[in-house]
């Protein structure tokens, strides 16, 4: 009896462990610097593959030493890190740390591709830590125990560093007060690079004795990002206490489950996260301090005059409707595929952009709409009706009401907590497409037709035809039409919107939530509202794709296309609704150019992110604003002086 | 500007417009309905090349096999260039797919639309070449995946997709016979809980359940696809180790790998015998170090075997990239001759001509006479049982056959498929 419950806390332990040392630092980097930092993974996958190239050479006996020395050279990377990618963020929102560290996931990923081979390889353990120990009837390898003893002690190491040192005393306070410390007189930002230093190696000590115990490969990174971020929110950002026991509790909850409850697997770690977040909003430790928002830097459009604006919009939807003429003479019926695709995720990203950029919410979770209308489509038209208005209707309706319900949830919590329950039900939801019988479990739905029409009458796209001059307007053509006319609907509807009173309350929720309280708006029921519309309009998105591509897979849902909707949105520039339209195109068009060079295009366009984020925060939209005074030698309004670094006047009205 | 009427008045012109906008557009549907030239694909009998397009997963997990495979495939294309055999060359452009069925897609639509390719070849996860199978219906292009899943030549066969890649039915075949003779028939199963785990699965319980009488299924335990941490299964399977015969595995790529690895770690091979779909696969153990040694595994292809021209096609491999080839670089081979070789004997390019040609024809393969039967055009491959052994120098465990079926063995019948050809 006690094996059987001790079988399974060893079990959970190895991992937890592991677990606990990635959080640690991911949590210490939020705590004292507000980064959300997607990059942790593959600082973790690094410090795996330094060892590996140590441990080869030299034999399992290596491994000792690669794991002081990995961890170091990690540890430098992370400051030069700091030091020139995330130092020239600081007083900005954590939203743009996002993006920063997005980029750079793809820049070091496809550095491991290229230093080292693709596929898993197995990190050779020293053959005293291999073999197995049985006592009391527990089977435990000795590596397992080897992370547990090795993990504990640096985890231990660790607290003591932070509870008894001089440097602990002031990241600690760091993590409270950021503002308080400076005011004291102390140079934090100096501990920044140090503590940004320090938790890359703790990732990479985590990639190491995981990497034994599994195999290193290229996607190590990829998989541990999202349960480290689930645990370091469970445990309190900033909350080291918090990691210790967020990391243990899940590695054991976990192999608990798997054990007694299996169809709760993967789901569990997301249910834990949704459930402490709604009783605990700021984690189990996380300390009730009122977060610094940062500046939201939202695109400017004031560059033109309405006029010119108003004329330039329409010349663009213009040109925009002639695209499927020049098929056949200008350019291959590709042309009109690829723009569909890119107005689809245009709307897609319009749709994030009406919470992202005009309440401040950042969803991370929004391809969950997009999974969801994509799936209400397929599923009506394979079991309820081959109309397409009805599938598009209904995608639609459920998409809202399913926003509706995340909202209600979700809406309660604000900033990065927010971010992280939209991403919980997101993959709570991928899972669920995974299990079902009626969305085709991991392959999905294929095969689904649809005509134009209602109640069996109407034609598909593919039996009619216009005739424009010699040009055939035809199936993927015509489908153009729709998406085009969806989003440009979409685009006045949401301006529409967006000119009203509601749209005003939108604004200045953005602004300052508190002054819109004191006013006497209810600003949860409005950015409800405002949940509800977005999750409808990605709804459709999604749907659109289905009706056109005629399948639906669960990757439509998985959270990386959340992160690129994100990534498409501040590279236009949020705020402006036509900004992330620009941003889709320019993100299909990049990829579409760069995938043609190199089979290592995520790297250049990891990088273009990077640069982007630095230099252009206000997006693409903001360039002719940018390069006004160049260009009309020193006359037009020129950009908005973008706000200094932690300087304190930029929030200074809170 | 936000209040007072004007607003008003401006929502209702939108909508007036919108509403306008959708009137016409159904009755000029309705007014013109014609039927509009399909665009039909060079049915000519006199041509010097042809367009390939080459999908693969170079991007994410599967890149290290996209890699694989595309090597054998250029290696195809350069020998029936150089080859005298055929009056024609082959063109190719290579899409990255990044293991995802929408770009997949995406992608394909770019080398049929953009490019002119006729011919499809690649993808290595099941749900992007399920993808393209129904695209390459749609578009009617000849497309030969680089994935197992059943169905693709099963449910979700059609007349376009010609598939070299041995199907997980066939393995699953040979891993039942062989395991019901060798090591008994009580079984007890670890599969990734996804369509190719919940495949192997039923392919093996069914094939277990019409062997032996006895047959008994002593229990099943399942991860999610892409899980890192397997303690919580070894320690199940541990427990129920002495009533069962053997474990046999429905995982795949870094899965297996580490479920391997760990396993290893805790001794389980010793407690009971391991029988995997894929653990023969150089990446499997690659992956699984010293995790593969003593594990029983169901071969689609080694290099050392002996059939057909495959020692031929071995040498050519080694000398053009210095390494032996393995199962993705011969599918990626074998689909593109076998192609070519239906486009010479049907002296057309257009799919729809080669296709017809392709299926049933006989071919001089790797794995000696082949063909793509008609009945769901899935090649007649052989298939082996082999054991992963501890190798004389090195760490990656060498693979020794234990047993052969042949491609009539190993099919299974015309009417079981689910394939409507």
């Amino acid at each position: 009896m006690i094996t059987g419950f001790l079988q399974p806390l060893v079990d959970g332990l190895t991992i937890g462990v592991v677990y606990v040392l990635l959080a640690a630092g991911l949590s210490v980097i939020f705590g004292v610097m507000h980064v959300i930092n997607f990059a942790h993974g593959e600082l973790f996958a690094l410090g795996a593959y330094f060892a590996l190239a140590l441990v080869v050479p030299f034999g399992g006996t290596a491994f000792f030493a690669a794991l002081f020395i990995a961890p170091l050279l990690v540890g430098i990377i992370g400051v030069a890190i700091e030091r020139y990618t995330v130092r020239p963020l600081y007083g900005r929102n954590p939203l743009y740390h996002i993006l920063l560290t997005f980029g750079l996931v793809l820049v070091i990923n496809d550095l491991i591709y290229l230093v080292w081979q693709p596929g898993n390889v197995n990190l050779p353990v020293p053959e005293i830590l291999t073999g197995t120990i049985n006592v009391l009837g527990i089977n435990a390898s000795v590596y397992n125990m080897f992370i547990i003893v090795f993990g504990g002690v640096m985890a231990f190491a660790v607290w003591a560093m932070l509870e008894y040192t001089k440097y602990g005393l002031i990241i600690r306070a760091g993590s409270q007060d950021r503002q308080m410390v400076r005011n004291l007189g102390i140079d934090i930002d100096r501990y920044y690079s140090l503590v940004f230093g320090m938790g890359a190696a703790l990732a990479a000590v985590a990639g190491i004795i995981l990497g034994g115990y599994q195999t290193v490969s290229p996607e190590m990174g990829m998989s541990v990002i999202i349960p480290a971020f689930v645990i370091v929110v469970l445990g309190g950002l900033g909350s080291f206490k918090g990691a210790v026991v967020g990391g243990l509790l899940v590695g054991v909850i976990q192999t608990v489950l798997r054990t007694y409850a299996p169809i709760f697997e993967g789901m569990v770690i997301f249910l834990l996260m949704i459930a402490v977040l709604l009783l605990r909003p700021r984690g189990l430790f996380g300390v009730e301090t009122e977060e610094e928002g940062g500046e939201l830097l939202t695109g400017s459009g004031g560059f033109l005059e309405p006029q010119t604006r108003k004329q330039l919009a329409i010349g663009m939807i213009a040109l925009l409707a002639l695209v499927p003429l020049g098929v056949g003479t200008l350019y291959s019926a590709y042309a009109v595929t690829l723009m569909i695709e890119i107005i689809i995720w245009g709307l897609f990203a319009l749709s994030l952009d009406f919470v992202m950029g005009y309440t401040g919410l950042v969803s991370l979770g929004h391809a969950l709409f997009y999974g969801l209308g994509a799936y209400a489509v397929a599923i009506t038209l394979l079991h309820v009706s081959q109309s397409a208005f009805i599938a598009i209707g209904l995608a639609i309706v459920i998409s809202a009401a399913i926003a509706w319900f995340v909202g209600f949830l979700s809406i309660r919590v604000g900033g990065v907590y927010f971010a992280m329950i939209t991403l919980a039900f997101a993959e709570l939801f991928y899972n669920m497409l995974y299990r079902l019988d009626i969305t085709g479990g991991s392959e999905g739905l294929f095969g689904i037709s649809t005509y134009y029409g209602i109640a069996g009458m109407g034609p598909t796209l593919g039996d009619i035809g216009f005739y424009v001059g010699p040009v055939a307007l035809t199936g993927q053509s015509l489908f153009y039409y729709i998406a085009l006319g969806a989003l440009i609907a979409s685009f006045l509807i949401t301006r529409r919107m967006l000119n009203s009173p509601f749209g005003s309350v939108l604004k200045s929720i953005r602004e300052n939530e508190q002054r819109s309280t004191f006013i006497g708006y209810e600003t949860t029921i409005y950015k409800r509202r405002a949940f509800v519309i977005s999750g409808a309009l990605a709804g459709l998105a999604g749907g659109l794709f289905t009706l056109n591509a005629g399948y639906a897979t669960p990757s439509f849902a998985y959270w990386l296309h959340s992160g690129e909707v994100i990534v498409m949105v501040i590279l236009g520039g949020m705020g402006t609704l036509y900004g992330p339209i620009i941003g889709a195109g320019v993100f299909f068009g990049l990829e579409e150019i760069l995938t043609g060079f190199t089979a290592r295009w995520r790297l250049v366009l990891g990088t273009i992110f990077v640069l982007f984020v630095i230099f252009l925060p206000r997006g693409l939209v903001s360039l002719p604003a940018q390069l006004a005074p160049y260009v009309s030698g020193g006359s037009g309004p020129g950009p908005e002086p973008e706000p200094a670094p932690d300087e304190p006047s930029v929030r200074g009205d809170d | 500007m936000t209040r007072g009427g004007k607003p008003q008045g401006r929502r209702r012109d939108v909508l007036k417009a919108i509403t306008a906008g959708s009137v016409a557009g159904i009755t000029g549907l309705a007014g013109c309905v014609g039927d509009p030239d399909e665009m039909e694909n060079g049915d000519d009998d006199d041509f010097d090349t042809v367009q390939f397009g080459v999908l693969e997963p170079f991007t994410g997990e599967f890149s290290d096999l996209a890699e694989e495979r595309h090597q054998g495939t250029e290696l195809a294309i350069e020998q029936i260039n150089e080859s005298d055999e055929y009056d024609f060359e082959i063109e190719y452009d290579d899409y990255d797919t990044q293991l995802d069925p929408a770009t997949a897609t995406q992608r394909a639509e770019q080398a049929v639309q953009s490019d002119g390719a006729q011919f499809i070849t690649g993808c290595i996860s099941s749900s992007a070449a399920l993808a393209i199978n129904d695209f390459a219906l749609e578009n009617e292009v000849v497309y030969t995946p680089g994935a197992a899943d059943t169905s693709i030549t099963g449910a979700n066969c059609n007349e376009y997709v010609f598939r070299f890649e041995t199907s997980t039915a066939q393995i699953a075949e040979v891993m039942a016979q062989w395991t019901a003779d060798e090591l008994g028939d009580q079984i007890v199963y670890h599969i990734a809980d996804y369509a190719y785990g919940e495949s192997v699965l039923n392919e093996v319980e069914t094939r277990m359940e019409s062997i032996s009488d006895d047959y008994e299924q002593v229990g099943v335990t399942r991860s999610d696809p892409g899980s890192t941490d397997f303690e919580a299964f070894i320690s199940q399977i541990a427990d129920v180790s002495d009533e069962a015969d053997a474990l046999v595995v429905g995982m795949t790529g870094a899965d297996l790998a580490i479920f391997l690895s760990q396993a290893g770690a805790r001794g389980l091979q010793d407690e009971i015998p391991i029988v995997t779909t894929t653990g023969s696969f150089r990446a499997v153990r690659a992956g699984a170090g010293d995790g593969a040694y003593n594990t029983y595994s169901g071969v689609r292809y080694i290099p050392d075997i002996d059939t057909g021209d495959n020692q031929e096609f071995v040498e050519a491999y080694e000398a053009e990239y210095g390494d032996l080839p393995d199962n993705f670089s011969r599918v990626g081979y074998e689909s593109i001759r076998m192609v070519a070789n239906g486009i010479r004997e049907a002296g057309s390019r257009n799919p729809s001509t080669v296709a017809e040609t392709l299926s049933g024809m006989e071919h001089d393969t790797i794995f000696g006479p082949n063909e793509f039967r008609e009945c769901d055009q899935q090649a007649m491959n052989p298939v082996w049982m082999g054991e992963c052994v501890e190798p004389d120098s090195g760490e990656l465990a060498d693979v020794e056959l234990l047993e052969e079926l042949t491609g009539e063995e190993a099919a299974p019948d015309c009417e079981d498929t689910g394939c409507e050809l």
